[in-house]
């Protein structure tokens, strides 16, 4: 369990969130709210264990609906979902390019509001949606996708900043064994 | 790939998800705060920051500004005194009238400033956040407005911070009253107000309505959750809705939400 990058991802969640409640601005250029908690489990996903995705996805949905009139932990198992979603497929997705990066992200941050909003109605809430709802998932997604582009270099960072990395992979694929020389 | 991580970790969030959105709203309430205290820290040292910028930019004001400030502050001052001085004449002859129709005399508002800390993080509700709560005398209902207008009600309540839903919000319909023509409405949001968060729905109109757009509108007092008055906004529009038994209209709300950064509450 990566400890140190697992406490790192809960503080860049706590004060992404509070960014996100009280900046007013995206909301006056864009008229829509900003939700960085998709591109911060997309980019969690490519690096962190199960335990601490969990830890996002759980305390992260919940610190989010503590600011909003949302169920607490509505938002969870969407998030979860994206998370584990991506983490058993990350060695398919090429996180070096900045393409993909933000095409994961961007597909992520329109798919955790849409299943939340499911969820409200199964549950018979009655949240405000209209023709330009479909303009504000339009934008989430791709704030979601550039926010992924400063959070992987963020999240990179910190592994290597609290966590110890060996000097070389146990299985280098550069180097070459070569048996019989002669 | 070993999955079992993924099974347990699986099988715990669906679990918690599920006993949470099972909760009562004031067990949900209590998780909500818990939650929310992890916030305190940060919202405190915001008010730290203000209160050092506000101290920083009082030390850096000209006199020349100062002057300039308290010369339009005198004059607001004294067409302010006038009006007082008119309305407490008007006052008087209320009172008088009142006793002489056996009506119940009007209460004095008990107004406490509150200042917003915070919106919702979510596009599909229209509330914000305040901080005064329980600590300060804050109930859910009371209403919440500014000097221009009728803002929302308050929602949830927590001990030092409250939850205001926004004329707009599901959680906050109000029974209204067009003016010239004293007929009521009720207010509720639809997929319009999504676009605009300043437009409303008026619903439950007479279906032969006199009212014309530009008519203004105020709470009607009824369900006693609003006082009678509070200006609230102006017709936009009025369209009969057809094989109906009233009409419809679109309201322009006077108090625009999004650039608010205090609003009073009226205490009981």
């Amino acid at each position: 369990m990566k400890t140190f990058y697992a406490l790192g991802l809960l503080v860049i969640a706590l004060l992404t969130l509070y960014l996100a409640n009280t900046l007013e601005w995206p909301q006056r250029i864009t008229g829509t709210r900003i939700d960085p908690l998709p591109a911060l489990i997309v980019c969690a996903a490519m690096r962190a264990p199960v335990l601490a995705l969990t830890l996002l996805a759980v305390l992260g949905s919940l610190w989010q609906t503590s600011l909003s009139a949302d169920p607490p932990g509505i938002s969870m198992i969407p998030l979860f979902a994206v998370g584990v979603a991506v983490s058993l497929n990350r060695r398919a997705i090429h996180t070096r390019l900045w393409g993909a990066r933000f095409a994961v992200a961007a597909a992520a941050g329109a798919l955790v509001p849409l299943v939340t909003i499911g969820f409200l109605v199964l549950l018979g809430h009655q949240p405000l949606l209209g023709w330009f709802s479909f303009w504000q998932l339009a934008v989430m997604s791709l704030t979601s996708g550039l926010l992924a582009l400063i959070f992987f270099p963020l999240l990179e960072w910190l592994d290597h900043a609290v966590e110890d990395q060996p000097f070389a992979a146990p299985y280098d694929t550069t180097t070459r064994i070569n048996r019989n020389p002669h | 790939m070993n999955l079992r991580p993924y099974v347990y970790a699986a099988g715990f969030v669906l679990g918690l998800a599920t006993v949470l959105l099972a909760l009562s709203p004031q067990s949900a309430g209590q998780v909500k705060l818990a939650a929310g205290s992890f916030f305190v820290p940060l919202y405190s040292i915001e008010a730290r920051l203000q209160s050092v910028h506000y101290y920083a930019s009082n030390k850096t004001a000209t006199r020349e500004e100062l002057l300039d400030q308290n010369q339009r502050l005198a004059l607001t001052n004294q067409v302010l005194r006038i009006q007082i001085q008119q309305l407490r004449a008007t006052a008087e002859e209320n009172k008088t009238l009142r006793v002489q129709v056996a009506f119940a005399a009007n209460n004095q508002w008990k107004l406490r400033l509150g200042q917003v800390i915070g919106r919702d993080p979510a596009n599909w509700w229209r509330t914000l956040q305040i901080n005064l709560g329980s600590r300060h005398g804050v109930r859910e209902g009371l209403p919440v407005l500014t000097p221009d207008g009728l803002v929302g009600r308050v929602h949830e309540v927590h001990p030092n911070r409250s939850r205001v839903a926004l004329i707009g919000d599901p959680a906050c319909r109000l029974s209204i009253n067009v003016q010239p023509s004293r007929e009521n409405g009720i207010l509720t949001a639809d997929g319009a107000t999504v676009f605009d968060h300043t437009i409303v729905n008026l619903t439950f109109l007479p279906a032969h309505t006199e009212a014309r757009a530009g008519d203004p509108v105020v709470t009607s007092g009824l369900g006693r959750l609003f006082p009678r008055g509070i200006p609230v906004g102006k017709l936009l529009s009025v369209e009969p809705v057809p094989g109906a038994l009233n009409s419809q209209a679109r309201v322009k709300l006077t108090v625009d939400s999004s650039r608010l950064n205090e609003v009073w509450i009226i205490l009981p």
